[in-house]
């Protein structure tokens, strides 16, 4: 019973701080749940809460919860579910996000030297066309951009440090989105009706300082998003028109702060920022920062 | 081991849908003065499995066009939006916004009525064309 109200707290706590450590949608949060050292744990359940902050004084509650199931020593497949919570001007709309599949292939180790490889998909549950009262919202409040994305990416961990790099692509759009700033009571966000995202490219870079006897892991990182190419909707008069200035390099840094509890349970801290931002981020995509708690449990 | 399958329940249990009260209020368009002109009107007519009944009226007000929905009710739909069409079906549209309690829509000013000659009400999340009127000079 104990324990039941102990989990009951830590949830409670969970929904009120915060996860994941990046700026940007999906993407980022890709390739990790991987790295569990204890080879006869197999699977790995994590809980999150992401607590973020956008433009236009939106504020953001985002937990998620994600499976790992290692099915040998090179291949494991992940499953993650996000719900999203925004609060701002407007009001506050909440839903579920995005599920993801995401299977991850590690090669052999050489000279310090280790490859993986992964591939996913993203499933959206919404159409991206929230509503508060029956008026529109812009991408801001949308709890999923309404896009099936492919992911595909590698890794390469060499000593202390991990590369990343991966791409986004969003295959099938089932974006319904009908926001007009024309139509609306506020200057803050573009129109993104029937809006269509292009592909993101990433790039990070991990630094793992492990102290010696000590429980506690920091992984600083930088992460570079670039959106490859300009977003477009379509305009009150029916015709496609593309969102100059969307399209371009997003800077983020990241600190993880881990916690191992003891060999199957670990807590970490994740705290983000970008430096660098795109001119325009119809997509909604525009933390400021970032900060959230993941508990890890791996059995 | 019961503790792994309560913190995905909690979880759950603690992330319910929400949708809260709109807080940017939007001020609708004032009532239409009664020595204002109407231009252009036609009878609504249901696509399949649709209800709708009124008219729609093109009133030119001050210089401004104006669209009034003119004892007009239709079929409740997920994502209605008014559209200034140019044929009877929602291939080139002018959308004038979401169809909602307002009975009043601003058109832009320079629309050709030999061009767009009917109002449609769509669904535009699932495409589907719920009511046409096919407008007639007065």
């Amino acid at each position: 019973m104990k324990n039941i109200f102990l989990v009951f707290i830590f949830c409670l706590v969970v929904q009120v701080t915060f996860a994941q450590g990046c700026s940007d949608a999906g993407i980022c949060s890709i390739g990790n749940g991987f790295d569990s050292d204890e080879k006869e744990l197999k699977n790995n359940i994590e809980i999150a809460a992401i607590f973020g902050t956008g433009d236009a004084d939106i504020t953001y509650i985002s937990p998620y919860i994600a499976y790992t199931r290692k099915f040998n020593a090179k291949f494991s497949l992940s499953t993650k579910v996000t719900f999203s919570s925004a609060n701002g001007d407007f009001g506050t709309r909440a839903a579920f996000g995005d599920a993801y599949l995401i299977g991850n292939y590690t090669f052999k180790e050489v000279k310090n030297k280790q490859w993986s490889a992964l591939a996913g998909w993203k499933f959206p549950f919404t159409s991206s066309n929230l509503k508060i009262n029956g008026f529109s919202l812009p991408l801001d409040y949308q709890s999923s951009l309404g896009t099936f994305d492919l992911f595909l990416g590698t890794n390469l961990k060499y000593k202390k440090w991990d590369f990343n790099a991966a791409i986004q692509i969003p295959v099938f759009n089932n974006n319904k989105n009908s926001y007009f700033d024309e139509f609306s009571a506020s200057d803050d966000f573009p129109t993104t009706n029937l809006f269509e995202r292009k592909s993101d490219a990433l790039f990070r870079t991990t630094y793992t300082i492990k102290p010696t006897n000590s429980k506690f892991t920091f992984k600083p990182n930088v992460l570079f998003i670039y959106h490859l190419g300009e977003d477009t909707f379509e305009n009150q008069f029916s015709e496609r028109e593309a969102i100059e200035g969307s399209d371009g390099l997003t800077i983020n840094g990241n600190l993880i702060t881990s916690y191992q509890i003891n060999k199957r349970n670990s807590i970490e801290l994740s705290l983000a920022t970008p430096f660098l931002v795109r001119e325009i981020r119809p997509d909604g995509l525009t933390r400021g920062f970032v900060a959230g708690v993941n508990y890890r449990i791996s059995f | 081991m019961k503790k792994l399958f309560l913190l995905p329940i909690l979880v759950l249990f603690f992330s319910c849908e929400v949708e809260g009260d709109f807080t940017k209020s939007i001020e609708d368009n004032p009532p239409i003065s009664p020595v204002a002109s109407v231009l252009y009107s036609g009878n609504f007519t249901p696509t399949s499995g649709i209800n709708v009944a009124g008219q729609a009226k093109i009133i030119s007000e001050s210089g401004a066009l104006k669209l009034e929905l003119s004892e007009f009710s239709v079929s409740s739909g997920p994502d209605l939006k008014v559209y200034l069409s140019k044929s009877s079906s929602p291939d080139e549209f002018i959308t004038l916004g979401n169809l909602t309690s307002a009975r009043i829509y601003s058109i832009p000013n320079d629309v050709n009525f030999n061009e767009y000659t009917h109002v449609l009400i769509h669904c535009q999340q699932y495409n589907h064309l719920f009511a046409i009127a096919a407008l007639t000079q007065n």
